[in-house]
């Protein structure tokens, strides 16, 4: 009975011995500040598959039209507004003057 | 032809002044005269069509730009009348065109041998100048407009 007892103390006790080792092994350091420093903040970047995300370089300002057309739409532009100038001269008032222009090249 | 210059003159008047003109002929894209250059003749339109165009950059080029087209009976040239006497535009034949010069030499001799028609000119003129300047002052206010409309946007 006595050797039953003390082998049961025995096992309590190591036991407890391991329990203790193993709070020990999983608890935080305890040099480690309590309240952690702020985080950068994370900059939500899209998903990268297979290789790294590059940007593309920006191609430099292409003309979009031809320089022959990018002056008739100018002579065009001109003729229409002087057409718009001439109706105001002829009959000058406030809604003559800022009528909507119908020139293609600044709408 | 009826020329804006000569109106209200006169049809002995006008016959007094178009034989102080010679008869120039400018070939279709010829140019008549440069900006800049010395204007000692303003010329009366009688057939054909003359750009007026003024130098503008565009995309690093230099680019004659449209700025009024005058038909027969209108006057080109008012320059040679008043002071610098310089072009301030650039004049070219859209089409082959025919012109009347007259130059400011003759004309000046003639306002002094006859003052009447050298008022009667004058008012006219002034009107040629007069719907140049209406025509800039409204193109230039919408343009002024669009750009305060693209800055407010």
């Amino acid at each position: 009975m006595e050797m039953l007892l003390m082998g049961l103390c025995m096992t309590v006790f190591g036991l407890a011995v391991a329990a203790v080792a193993f709070g020990a092994a999983t608890r935080p350091e305890s040099s480690a500040p309590k309240v952690q420093p702020a985080l950068p903040a994370v900059k939500v970047t899209p998903a990268r598959f297979f290789s790294d995300y590059v940007v593309p370089p920006i191609p430099p300002q292409q003309p979009r039209v031809p320089i022959e057309v990018l002056l008739q739409q100018i002579e065009n532009h001109v003729r229409v507004e002087q057409a718009a100038a001439e109706s105001f001269v002829e009959f000058p008032t406030h809604a003559l003057l800022h009528s909507k222009t119908t020139s293609p090249f600044v709408n | 032809m009826a020329h804006e210059l000569l109106s209200g003159l006169s049809p002995a008047e006008v016959g007094q002044v178009l034989t102080l003109g010679t008869k120039v002929t400018v070939s279709s894209g010829a140019s008549l005269f440069r900006l800049g250059d010395p204007a000692d003749r303003i010329f009366l339109t009688e057939r054909g069509r003359i750009r007026l165009t003024l130098p503008m950059q565009v995309r690093g080029r230099e680019e004659d730009i449209l700025i009024e087209e005058k038909s027969p009976g209108q006057t080109v040239g008012w320059s040679a009348l008043i002071p610098p006497y310089r072009f301030t535009l650039s004049a070219t034949a859209s089409v082959e065109t025919e012109l009347i010069a007259l130059s400011r030499e003759s004309l000046q001799a003639c306002f002094e041998t006859s003052p009447a028609v050298g008022y009667k000119i004058a008012l006219n003129l002034a009107v040629v100048v007069g719907h140049r300047l209406q025509l800039v002052q409204a193109m230039w206010l919408r343009e002024m407009q669009r750009t305060v409309e693209l800055r407010s946007a």
